[in-house]
């Protein structure tokens, strides 16, 4: 599995009449193929501007994305993104949505098939294949999504805010599922959250970014063992450092 | 569906059991056809007011031979086919071309002007030039054929040319507002799951453009139908059942008169309903989604 590096990425957003946005200032950032990976910072920073660089989506005014440190020419191959908002097309089914990518690889329809109901399992809604999007709540909407983009069978999944519009509960099995399924995959994770405990129940690190401009403060190494425990003193004493952290980028 | 379920429990039933809604929608109707009857009847001139079993004749032999231009059907189907003709010409020409104004700028704004132009002008307002300039020329004969001993040797040139302008509009400009109002985040979805431009086109833009696409067919085809009557009544014409109408009126048989019109009506009810439904099949995650 490969390893992804950030290096020395800037980019700047022109808002009318002429106010210029430093939305990522050289930010550097090496992850380890495999690795789960956590960004959180105030609004505004630019997590979601990183997420769509590596997506392929953004072309950065300077800085390179490299896998093994080789430039990438097709990000859209090595990388998906999981969207903040709920992004699936509201005219297949949810097995439609999950073969998707893989129907865009030209991968014949049986197999398309079989391995769509395999991802639908993976993310616990075997059953719902023939579902419309509509007819879902938001968090089995989030999870038909995640299906889809591991179908894309992607080396780097990244994630912006996906449970942030659901309820604890919800959200809490669902970063179950996800850790899971990331032990099962093995793929490098980068995942926005603006929860610390969210991102200290994930994730291998937590880069912490400050706003105007945005750039990295910190780097917080996750040293606990999975699965974690919320109430451990070890956890709520990396809270309190991450807390720490984020009050000072404002 | 629970929401239809509590509703009928409101509804109170006859004696016999049929549930009173079912037969509400034709209370009216047969008080009108009830009243017309009555006034047929106390006017006692067939030549201003006919009787219904008069008209009700006319439509139960279709296939008899009217005042000397053929029967009801053949009229109808004459029409029919003109409508379909000319339909065809526009779909194959205002989708496409939708399609290109709402997904390139550049063919927007070298279009769109010459669209603006002509938009205001009714398309009944093209039929004397669409006679003066193509006169009776059958689509046949376009392609050098005098006759084809078919129906398509009443389908004149002029007729397809106004059905298409009739088209025109309703299609191109409901084509235009359907794909230029694809969400981003569906677009950027596609593309970050690999979509490459042609894949993007069929299976994201086309399929989420196509209701407003086929609300364009349909209010289209509404307009198509309206004109071709309109066409086919004016001096010059031969045949269809604007025709038909027309020439029942210089007659004064009434009773065919009326006939045709409810065949116009009943006709354009039914190419709407079929249309509705291919419609509704395509459209129903639009109007589910929340
Ligand atoms: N397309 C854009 N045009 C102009 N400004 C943008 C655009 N996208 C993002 N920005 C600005 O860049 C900054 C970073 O935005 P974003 O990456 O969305 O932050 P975050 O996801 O951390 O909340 C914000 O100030 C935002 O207003
Ligand atoms: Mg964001």
């Amino acid at each position: 599995m490969r390893n992804l590096s950030i290096k020395g990425i800037q980019k700047q957003f022109f808002t009318p009449p002429d106010r210029q946005i430093i939305a990522l200032d050289q930010i550097d950032l090496d992850v380890r193929g495999g690795e789960f990976i956590s960004l959180i910072g105030p609004t505004g920073c630019g997590k979601t501007t990183l997420l769509r660089i590596i997506a392929g989506l953004e072309i950065p005014n300077s800085g390179e994305i490299l896998l093994d440190g080789m430039p990438v020419d097709d990000l859209h191959r090595i990388s998906t993104l999981v969207f903040q908002q709920y992004s699936l097309f509201p005219w297949c089914s949810v097995i439609e949505n999950v073969m998707f990518p893989m129907e865009m690889k030209g991968i014949p329809k049986d197999e398309r098939q079989n391995r769509a109901e395999e991802y639908i399992a993976l993310v616990g809604l075997s059953g719902a294949e023939k579902a419309q999007p509509y007819e879902l709540s938001g968090g089995m909407q989030q999870r038909v999504a995640i299906a889809r983009a591991l179908a894309h069978d992607p080396e780097v999944l990244l994630m912006d805010e996906p449970f942030g519009a659901l309820d604890e509960r919800t959200r809490h099995r669902l970063q179950n599922a996800l850790l899971d399924i990331w032990k099962k995959k093995r793929k490098t994770i980068i995942f926005v959250t603006h929860n610390i405990d969210e991102a200290i129940y994930l994730a291998d690190r937590i880069i912490v970014m400050t706003t105007e401009p945005g750039r990295i403060q910190e780097d917080v190494l996750v040293d606990l063992k999975r699965p974690r425990n919320r109430l451990d003193a070890s956890f709520t004493e990396l809270h309190l450092k991450v807390r720490n952290s984020l009050e000072r980028t404002v | 569906m629970s929401l239809n379920g509590r509703d009928s429990s409101y509804q109170s039933k006859s004696e016999n059991g049929i549930p009173l809604h079912r037969i509400q929608g034709l209370i009216l109707p047969l008080i009108f056809i009830v009243l017309w009857e009555i006034l047929a009847i106390w006017v006692d001139n067939p030549a201003l007011i006919p009787r219904l079993t008069a008209v009700l004749s006319v439509i139960l032999h279709p296939f008899t031979e009217l005042v000397g231009t053929g029967s009801l059907i053949w009229n109808t189907a004459v029409s029919l086919f003109r409508v379909m003709l000319g339909f065809a010409v526009a779909v194959v020409v205002c989708v496409p071309l939708g399609i290109f104004m709402g997904t390139s700028k550049f063919i927007h704004r070298l279009v769109n002007p010459l669209v603006e132009l002509f938009r205001p002008l009714c398309p009944i307002a093209w039929i004397p030039f669409a006679m003066a300039v193509f006169k009776t020329t059958t689509v046949p004969q376009l392609f050098g054929i005098r006759y084809t001993d078919t129906i398509l040797d009443s389908v004149q040139i002029g007729m397809v040319f106004i059905i298409f302008w009739g088209g025109l509009f309703p299609i191109l400009l409901n084509t235009i507002h359907g794909v230029s109002g694809v969400r981003g985040l569906w677009i950027e979805t596609a593309k970050v799951l690999g979509a490459s431009k042609a894949r993007m086109f069929w299976k994201v833009i086309i399929p989420a453009a196509l209701p407003d696409i086929m609300t364009g067919l349909r209010v289209g085809l509404g307009i198509s139908w309206m004109v071709i009557i309109a066409a086919e009544m004016l001096p010059g014409s031969d045949s269809g059942i604007g025709y038909l109408i027309m020439y029942s009126y210089e007659l004064a048989e009434m009773q065919i008169l009326v006939a045709c019109m409810i065949v116009i009506g009943l006709m354009g009810f039914a190419l709407n309903r079929g249309l509705q439904t291919v419609s509704n099949r395509v459209s129903s995650w639009k109007a589910l989604e929340r």
